[in-house]
């Protein structure tokens, strides 16, 4: 009976081994990584998105002409001729948005349990330029349709691209060197977004984004292998035999294909329900009032509209800086696999919350009610206004907190915590002012029925 | 001896080609990524304003296809950039200047930043009168906000 036992196994190895859709997994998957409150599936959920993208992306290519004259009443034609197009178009979209959120789950998963300790440092640092790509993805495809949100969300954003110039211009340098000009170039190929911008734009949406998404999507995947499966606590890890380990096929097969089709579903009740908006054709004489980016974007909005250097591009590419560095920054492997590394973390985790939420609503509250540098002292030099601001305040108290929590605790784990969770908190605060208290001139209302009438 | 002399010359020819090669790829990719920088890009023509009277008195006149206001009043006339130079939205007259839509950057009448995120002043453009006789915006050009086109 034993045998027998053995013998299937050794026929469902064999299995496993010779097909190329388990080969994906190890044979055996330790248990601890099929706790669904472990993972909650989100980075296999972000591939079936990702695949989502790319089959209603193909028909989307078909139809769609990348032509300043054309483009948007092909998107036109895409919504009320094409047999489904509407349907696909919605899927595609609201596929592309579940993507941004559950790329910042993911990100919040891994981060809070330790899974970039240890051997993994190498898979987190592709797994943030996943997720910029995957931001750079829908920035690219906001474009395309041509429409008034697309041409303002752009010229914003090749201008935030540009805004070294702000340093550049105190400095009084620009003329010799210029790193915001060559980026915009870069980006739009030219001053203002035309038909240059939108056919890089197309090229880097349909070909080049997601090339090298799908390139760092295998090797993504090839780490988790390489590096033994999913993280887990010390207490698991020794567990290199067949012993708490079950035979990826058929049980994670089924748990997979089961999120697939929940996937397929969700976003396919989502494009049924709900419609992708399209504006009016853009106009490049007159900016949608409020003009406001994708939502996801809103919060660095809320950022530049205090100062588009400090706020679009100093405080973001720390932000960077920080998330590439802590796995080489932080080396505490004892902590890897626990949620919140243990009842101390989480403690810390919640007083982080507490702290980055009074600290940028008191700022919020100041800047609102009593305005800006400006409105303080008129004529006050660029330089306070760019560098002393609630986007550089924030982020200047944040690291000088995690500092101090880094000499107190002497955990570069419990200082990384604290950043982490105050930076996510501040991301999710401004993003939300953004999207729903800043009506016609990035003015704060309560709420939309506030607006003035124009 | 002779066995020596080969070796010399196959390291020779190895490192000649390592050279060449090293120096067509850089070259390679130099006119490889130049090609990402279009040569011809806001290149800034000058426009033809054509008669002034068309602009009516003490008032600016948005011109949509250039995104300038222009300002005329007896004496003269002036242009100034409608394009916030804080993220290059197109501005609104408002009562005491020019207001910006996206982030609320306002400017004074005279183009100065009086509130909001704006780093630098509105720049206004030379206006001057071309050989055959028409008035004409130069927005490669920039002059102080007192400046004026004498044009009667």
């Amino acid at each position: 009976m034993e045998n027998q036992d053995i013998q299937d196994k050794k026929q469902r190895v064999g299995i496993i081994t010779r097909n190329f859709f388990l080969h994906i997994h190890a044979s055996r998957v330790h248990v601890h990584s099929m706790k669904p409150t472990y993972t909650f599936g989100l980075g296999i959920i972000l591939g079936f998105l990702f695949l989502v993208m790319v089959f209603t992306g193909v028909i989307l290519i078909i139809y769609y002409t990348p032509s300043v004259e054309t483009a948007y009443q092909s998107v036109k034609d895409i919504v009320n001729v094409v047999p489904g197009g509407r349907i696909i178009r919605n899927m595609h979209r609201w596929a592309s948005q579940g993507m941004i959120i559950v790329v910042f789950l993911h990100l919040v998963r891994v981060f809070y349990t330790g899974s970039y300790l240890g051997s993994r440092s190498l898979n987190w640092v592709i797994g943030v330029v996943l997720l910029i790509i995957t931001l750079l993805s829908n920035f690219s495809g906001y474009l395309l349709p041509w429409d008034q949100l697309a041409y303002w969300a752009v010229t914003i954003g090749s201008n935030i691209a540009a805004s070294a110039r702000e340093l550049t211009d105190l400095l009084g340098i620009t003329n010799w060197f210029d790193p915001g000009g060559f980026l915009k170039k870069l980006l739009i190929g030219g001053e203002v977004v035309g038909q240059p911008a939108l056919s890089r734009f197309f090229a880097l949406h349909v070909i080049f984004l997601p090339l090298t998404m799908l390139v760092l999507m295998g090797i993504h995947f090839w780490r988790i292998r390489k590096d033994g499966g999913l993280s887990r606590p010390v207490k698991y890890a020794s567990d290199k035999g067949p012993e708490n380990k079950w035979l990826a096929w058929p049980v994670l097969m089924w748990t997979e294909l089961g999120l697939l089709l929940m996937v397929v579903v969700v976003v396919l009740f989502a494009a049924l329900v709900a419609d992708a908006p399209l504006l009016e054709q853009a106009n490049p004489a007159f900016p949608e009032n409020p003009a406001k980016s994708p939502w996801y974007f809103l919060g660095i909005q809320e950022l530049v509209s205090y100062s588009a250097f400090s706020g679009g591009l100093l405080v973001p590419l720390l932000y960077l800086v920080f998330l590439f560095s802590i796995p080489y920054r932080d080396r505490e492997d004892r902590f890897v696999g626990e949620w919140f590394s243990g009842k101390k973390g989480l403690r810390l985790v919640g007083r982080s919350a507490l702290f980055a939420f009074v600290l940028v609503l008191i700022q919020l509250i100041v800047t609102i009610r009593f305005g800006g540098l400006r409105n303080w002292f008129p004529g006050i030099s660029q330089w306070f206004v760019m560098l002393i601001n609630p986007a550089t305040i924030t982020a200047g108290l944040f690291m000088l907190v995690a500092e101090w929590i880094r000499r107190r605790t002497r955990s570069t784990r419990m200082a990384a915590l604290v950043l982490f969770t105050c930076t996510l908190l501040a991301l999710v605060i401004f993003t939300v002012v953004g999207i729903w208290f800043r009506g016609p001139n990035w003015e704060f209302y309560w709420s939309v029925n506030q607006w003035p009438l124009f | 001896m002779f066995y020596a002399d080969l070796m010399k010359r196959r390291s020779f020819i190895g490192k000649t080609a390592l050279v060449l090669v090293t120096a067509t790829g850089a070259l390679a990719a130099i006119s490889y990524l130049r090609q990402f920088f279009p040569r011809l890009a806001g290149e800034k023509q000058r426009i033809a304003l054509g008669d002034p009277r068309m602009f009516p008195v003490d008032t600016y006149t948005f011109l949509e296809e250039y995104n300038l206001y222009i300002y005329r009043d007896h004496e003269g006339i002036k242009a100034v950039s409608a394009v916030c130079t804080h993220l290059g939205c197109i501005l609104e007259k408002s009562i005491e200047g020019f207001e910006c839509p996206c982030h609320g950057s306002c400017y004074n009448d005279q183009g100065q930043v009086l509130s909001g995120p704006a780093p630098r002043d509105l720049t206004w453009y030379r206006v001057s009168r071309a050989a055959d006789g028409k008035i004409v915006v130069d927005p490669g050009s920039s002059v102080p906000a007192t400046d004026k086109f004498l044009s009667s």
